[in-house]
């Protein structure tokens, strides 16, 4: 299958209310791609461009080398889960999934053999002659889904179809997704406003915020080397500890605490001497440890047991931080606990940009 | 009391009122058209010399002949029983032509002769339930073509309006535009004037482009006064319908026009059967413009009206009219009720 491409792509409302700055974007052959952000970064606008069902104010998509950027969507040969499932209400399970074929004009049994191994594949074929307001949500987004492989797209684009689930159904129709794109091996590009979503479905995740592409990487880079603050802040849960530190002579001075930086960091940390960084600790890198060794040493506030581990927050100054410690021993408020930080996950923003500092 | 046999109680008679006003509500909107269909079925006599009239017409009818120095008297059974003289005389055949309109039933002259010979007899003859139907189109001249030439108003006027409104509305649910309020509020804007007093211009400017005293012209200027109302009652049915639908079928292959026929069309089948009726009943109904705007060619509602008018003709002939008239309007407005209830999930009329 052919790449998916964008190239600077923008698009914008009225005078100056940009939806999308230029961005380029490449979808490999074969990639499961997912455009990540909150609501209103744009991510939508994206997959609504590629689509056609936007048109974008400057810019071209190609897939492989055919360019579409002027096509209708008809013709694009890309297919689209939506967030509201959009299925047919007057339409049967069947004629939902057939009725995109029969505008293909494809033979009677060949559509006949489409639908049915579609439907099986998620699971649905023994809901065919069912109308979408006899199902539940699940089953009508796997009506969505069965649609828009049956018509084997070159592209395969999903808008947020997760997000109208219960959690649990959720997290089932993730794994499915995974698998089926396993078997398919359609280039996808996924949106979903949902970090954890992103992590476990993405091969390459593209981080978007106010209309900005601020980083475009691995579930693995994204969330230990974070381009930005923003980045930083929004992967991740429980969210990562933020701390406003100046580096001292190698060291990262904080008023309640001071740590050393690991060698690695030394030479960059001569450049930024005297300097303000914020200091990004995801929760499971702040350790329960001895008093002799900690960094920091605070009562508990509050305790989240959360079966193979417990979430443990207390008060720094005005801020909430959150560690994880191990299930056992199970710590009670009031408590103190003494933590450390392990300076190998460590990341570093300028306070005033949130750009990454790199070591 | 015990608490549950309370609350059985208060249930009981809150189901109670409930049916108290649900029947009360009926027998209001029933007892005029209870009162019009049974008219439309009396005969001259039941209509006209009963007091006090009857609520029905009688099921059957009695007849006794007698003789007497002049020839023969026949007389009728009234409702409470006793006999009242309709015609004295000897000549069968006038006597039963006299009959046949004053009773409604099918005496023959033979059958008269028959009784006479047989005098003193009582007998009862098949009452014809269909006589005042059938006079009211024969004394009614232009009756049949008025009720074709109201049909194709109707038809016409359903067209139009849903073909032109149909689409306004869709404009106006679904693309922002200059002027898109206003203009809203303007399609309603024709429905301000009262037909009549609009009526005169109407005249002028169909006589202007020929249309004057035709039921195209007619059909016209119904439309435009209904197009308004189709366009907001539309415009809310396709409000409800996610453009997600539309988008779906566009990126599953479907052209503009594609999408709008096989996915906006049936789904907002509910709304445009509810704009059909409305301006069926309107166009079905109108009086007054038709009155003025057409001479010779007047729709079936300036029949019934003239017929009602008519010092001549009979009220139990003018309510036959009516029930004609009625008629389509109940049909029409039962054979769409199905598409007028919300046939699928989430779309509402």
């Amino acid at each position: 299958m052919p790449d998916l491409n964008l190239r600077n792509i923008s698009k914008r409302y009225g005078r100056d209310s940009w939806a999308l700055h230029p961005i380029d974007l490449t979808a490999r052959d074969g990639e499961f791609l997912v455009l990540l952000g909150p609501s209103g970064c744009g991510k939508s606008t994206t997959i609504r461009i590629i689509a056609g069902l936007v048109e974008p104010t400057s810019g071209t998509v190609h897939v492989g080398d055919r360019e579409i950027t002027d096509l209708p969507p008809r013709k694009r040969r890309l297919s689209m889960v939506f967030q509201n499932y959009a299925v047919w209400p007057h339409m049967t399970v069947y004629d939902n999934v057939a009725f995109p074929l029969r505008l293909q004009k494809r033979p009677k049994t060949e559509i006949d053999r489409m639908v049915r191994e579609m439907t099986e594949l998620v699971a649905i074929e023994h809901l065919l002659t069912r109308r979408p307001d006899q199902l539940s949500g699940g089953q009508r987004q796997r009506v969505a889904l069965a649609r828009a492989l049956a018509v084997e797209p070159e592209v395969f684009l999903m808008d947020e179809p997760l997000s109208n689930l219960d959690a649990k159904l959720r997290g089932q129709m993730r794994t499915e997704l995974r698998a089926i794109h396993q078997r398919t091996g359609a280039t996808t590009v996924f949106v979903t406003h949902d970090q954890a979503e992103a992590m476990s479905l993405a091969d390459r995740i593209v981080v978007m915020h106010e209309g900005r592409i601020i980083q475009v990487g691995t579930p693995e880079e994204i969330y230990s080397r974070s381009a930005s603050r923003f980045v930083a802040a929004f992967i991740g849960s429980p969210p990562a500890n933020f701390f406003v530190v100046q580096v001292r002579g190698g060291k990262l001075v904080h008023n309640a605490f001071t740590v050393e930086l690991p060698a690695s960091w030394q030479s960059a940390a001569a450049g930024q001497e005297g300097r303000e960084l914020e200091l990004a600790v995801r929760p499971e890198d702040l350790l329960p440890t001895h008093e002799s060794d900690a960094h920091l040493s605070r009562a508990i506030s509050v305790v989240e047991p959360q079966g193979s581990h417990q979430i443990v927050a207390f008060m720094l100054g005005k801020e909430m931080v959150k560690a994880i410690a191990p299930a056992s021993p199970r710590l009670a408020p009031g408590a103190v606990v003494h933590l450390r930080f392990r300076l190998e996950h460590l990341m570093l923003f300028d306070s005033r940009t949130g750009e990454r500092v790199e070591p | 009391m015990k608490p549950e046999s309370l609350r059985m109680l208060r249930r009981l008679a809150r189901t109670t009122t409930l049916y108290i006003v649900v029947t009360g509500l009926a027998v209001i909107i029933l007892t005029p058209v209870f009162l019009l269909v049974s008219l439309s079925f009396m005969s001259d006599l039941e209509a006209y010399n009963e007091w006090p009239m009857p609520l029905m017409p009688a099921a059957g009818i009695a007849f006794r002949v007698e003789a007497t120095e002049a020839g023969y008297v026949l007389s009728v059974r009234k409702v409470d029983g006793s006999f009242q003289s309709l015609i004295e005389g000897t000549d069968a055949e006038a006597m039963a032509a006299f009959a046949r309109r004053k009773t409604n039933c099918g005496l023959t002259a033979g059958e008269l002769r028959q009784a006479m010979s047989e005098a003193p007899r009582e007998w009862s003859p098949q009452r014809e339930w269909l006589a005042n139907y059938r006079t009211f189109f024969q004394v009614s001249p232009g009756a049949y073509a008025a009720l074709w030439r109201s049909v194709y108003v109707a038809l016409v006027t359903i067209g139009l309006s849903l073909t032109i409104g149909g689409l306004a509305g869709y404009a106006f649910a679904r693309y922002r535009f200059v002027g898109r309020k206003g203009l809203k509020l303007g399609v309603l804007f024709v429905r301000m004037f009262p037909g009549v007093s609009i009526a005169i211009p109407m005249v002028i400017i169909l006589g202007s482009i020929g249309l004057y005293d035709r039921p195209l012209g007619l059909a016209l200027v119904y439309a435009v006064g209904q197009i308004g109302l189709t366009v907001w009652i539309t415009a809310s049915i396709f409000l409800g319908i996610p453009r997600e639908l539309e988008e779906a079928a566009h990126v599953f292959g479907a052209s503009a026009v594609g999408a709008f026929w096989h996915v906006t069309l049936p789904l907002a089948l509910p709304g445009l059967a509810a704009s059909a009726m409305y301006a069926f009943i309107a166009s079905w109904n109108e009086t007054i413009q038709a009155l003025v705007l057409t001479q010779f060619n007047p729709t079936f509602p300036v029949v019934v009206y003239q017929a009602l008018l008519d010092s001549r003709s009979m009220v139990h002939l003018a309510a036959a009219g009516s029930v004609v008239m009625a008629l389509p309007a109940v049909i029409f407005t039962f054979l769409i009720r199905r598409y007028m209830v919300s046939m699928w999930g989430g779309v509402n009329v």
